[in-house]
């Protein structure tokens, strides 16, 4: 498998994906210049702005080289001399997935330094209010990667079904916007205005937060830029959280791409 | 050959149009600048895992918007200006946000000053305390507008009590109702701008701190001009400019906001601007 981990790195590279990552990464030098016009909390922008252009960048590389990764091979016709050779599908499809996951994990590496270097730059001239918890922006930051990991196994799952890479793009998309809003559609339904709701509404808006994956659960970005203490369960919940649903969705992927007719 | 002719000719068309885009941006009614925001629910829905960042860029659109509407005042442009569009905007900020202290502290500083908004300014803290529980800020902005402008000193006093245990400083106790009452409101509102200037850090609001400051020392001025007229002659002035002739105020006191002091039936020191050259005026 490590062959076809080697081989997705080598086609990320050969996209020039790298150089794309490069050019936005000098967003990273203009937050100092941005963060100053903040009138309590340049520290705290500062943070938030480095965090957000991470994260934003771990997205467009989430969804457009895991929405396209499969596509590509099939519509170059190379997955038919690699699946030729004495390797299962499943094992074609988990190569792919680990190899554009740990492409995600160096970039997250790369961006979580600069973002850092950013944060503790703007933070020389301006502290935030509270000192900084670096161990919450270092878990911010991997929860985001994992998050996006999470994406990519979305996306593999459209890919799996689709002939084009409108599915898997758009899928993913439409899904990664339903993750993160379910929580506040379960947090409403808590509310008084969301108790008398018509119980079918309830019921469906209930299916569809369990079924959906919650984005939100990685969301550390408050505890971050505010520095809150983050609860342990806070950092293993969503950890095994992620863990339990790439295996199910990595396992249905496989199931219906293993039967999958490919021409 | 073509092509070359071809981008030659559409950069310069380009070119020629830069100009003419940027005057008709710039010459767009004032009004329109500060925008619209959706509702801060469908905010909270749209702006998936980047909530924090809508929440600071909704507070800088307000800030900038603010920034150019009283550069605008101060030079007598006659302008219309939104300032009851600002207040959805810093409320979805704090919606998306809520820790967010910029929006709070503009909501303190503009729109209980400029918009005398105190109600909504009262509970967006209100709604920040649930969030920002390490803050003392939040509280002594609440116990001010408590105390200051609703007169309500029994929940000035909670708030006091609130920040002093936040600090363990009891500065914020020694402030609380009784005293508020009956000590001089208008020195206390000076040491408050006071400290709310000295913990500004925005250009714009500095200069929005230093015009209401120096408006409340020329109303100092005046009210200790009125006291020592009262203890010196037996009897209380009825105008300014009464006190004034008794050789009590020895320059002109002037409103750094364009009006004339002057003293109402009660005696209290009142001037035609109502401290408000921009917003209050406009809206009233």
């Amino acid at each position: 498998m490590h062959h076809l981990i080697l081989i997705t790195w080598k086609g990320l590279l050969r996209d020039r994906i790298l150089q794309g990552i490069l050019v936005a990464t000098g967003i990273f030098l203009f937050i100092p210049s941005v963060s100053v016009l903040s009138m309590r909390q340049v520290g705290e922008l500062a943070i938030t702005l480095s965090l957000s252009l991470t994260s934003f960048i771990l997205l467009l590389i989430a969804i457009f080289c895991g929405g396209t990764a499969l596509w590509k091979d099939i519509d170059r016709h190379s997955i038919y001399s690699v699946l030729g050779l004495p390797i299962s599908r499943t094992n074609y499809l988990l190569g792919k997935f680990f190899g554009i996951a740990g492409f995600l994990l160096l970039i997250s590496l790369v961006l979580g330094l600069l973002a850092s270097a950013t944060i503790w730059y703007v933070s020389l001239t301006d502290p935030p209010a509270r000192p900084i918890l670096w161990t919450n922006i270092l878990m911010a930051l991997t929860f985001d990667c994992l998050k996006y990991i999470m994406v990519v196994a979305v996306s593999f799952l459209f890919s799996t079904v689709s002939t084009s890479f409108f599915l898997p793009i758009f899928g993913t998309i439409t899904l990664f916007l339903g993750g993160n809003v379910t929580q506040e559609v379960y947090d409403y339904l808590q509310t008084p205005a969301g108790a008398a709701l018509p119980a079918l509404t309830k019921q469906i808006a209930l299916f569809l937060y369990y079924l959906l994956p919650n984005f939100a659960v990685f969301d550390l970005k408050a505890n971050a830029v505010y520095s809150i203490p983050l609860p342990a369960n806070g950092i293993l919940l969503p950890l095994a959280y992620s863990l339990a649903y790439c295996g199910l969705l990595l396992s249905a992927a496989a199931m219906l791409f293993t039967r999958r007719e490919l021409h | 050959m073509k092509q070359a002719l071809s981008l030659t000719l559409c950069a310069a068309f380009l070119l020629c149009l830069l100009a003419p885009v940027a005057r008709h941006m710039q010459e767009r009614p004032f009004v329109q600048r500060v925008g619209v925001s959706p509702q801060p629910a469908v905010m909270r829905f749209v702006t998936a895992d980047q909530k924090q960042i809508f929440g600071a860029l909704e507070v800088l659109k307000v800030l900038i918007y603010y920034g150019t509407s009283l550069e605008k005042a101060q030079q007598h442009q006659d302008i219309v200006h939104d300032f009851q569009g600002m207040y959805p905007l810093i409320k979805t900020a704090t919606r998306l946000d809520p820790y967010n202290m910029d929006a709070y502290y503009f909501a303190q500083a503009i729109l209980v000053w400029d918009m005398r908004r105190i109600d909504e300014a009262n509970a967006l803290l209100d709604y920040g305390m649930q969030y920002r529980t390490w803050d003392f800020y939040l509280p002594f902005f609440a116990g001010f507008n408590h105390a200051y402008f609703l007169k309500d000193y029994d929940k000035a006093t909670f708030y006091y009590k609130r920040a002093g245990e936040l600090t363990g400083s009891d500065l914020f106790i020694r402030l609380a109702s009784r005293y508020m009452y009956e000590a001089n409101q208008t020195g206390l509102a000076i040491a408050y701008l006071q400290t709310m200037k000295a913990g500004a850090r925005n250009e714009t609001i500095k200069k929005s701190f230093d015009l209401r400051l120096t408006a409340f020392m020329a109303v100092k001025r005046i009210e200790d001009a009125q006291a020592a007229f009262l203890r010196d002659l037996g009897r209380p002035a009825k105008t300014i400019e009464e006190i004034a002739q008794a050789g009590y105020l020895a320059t002109p006191v002037i409103d750094p906001y364009g009006g004339t002091f002057y003293l109402d039936n009660t005696g209290r020191v009142r001037t035609t601007s109502k401290f408000a050259a921009l917003p209050s005026n406009n809206a009233k």
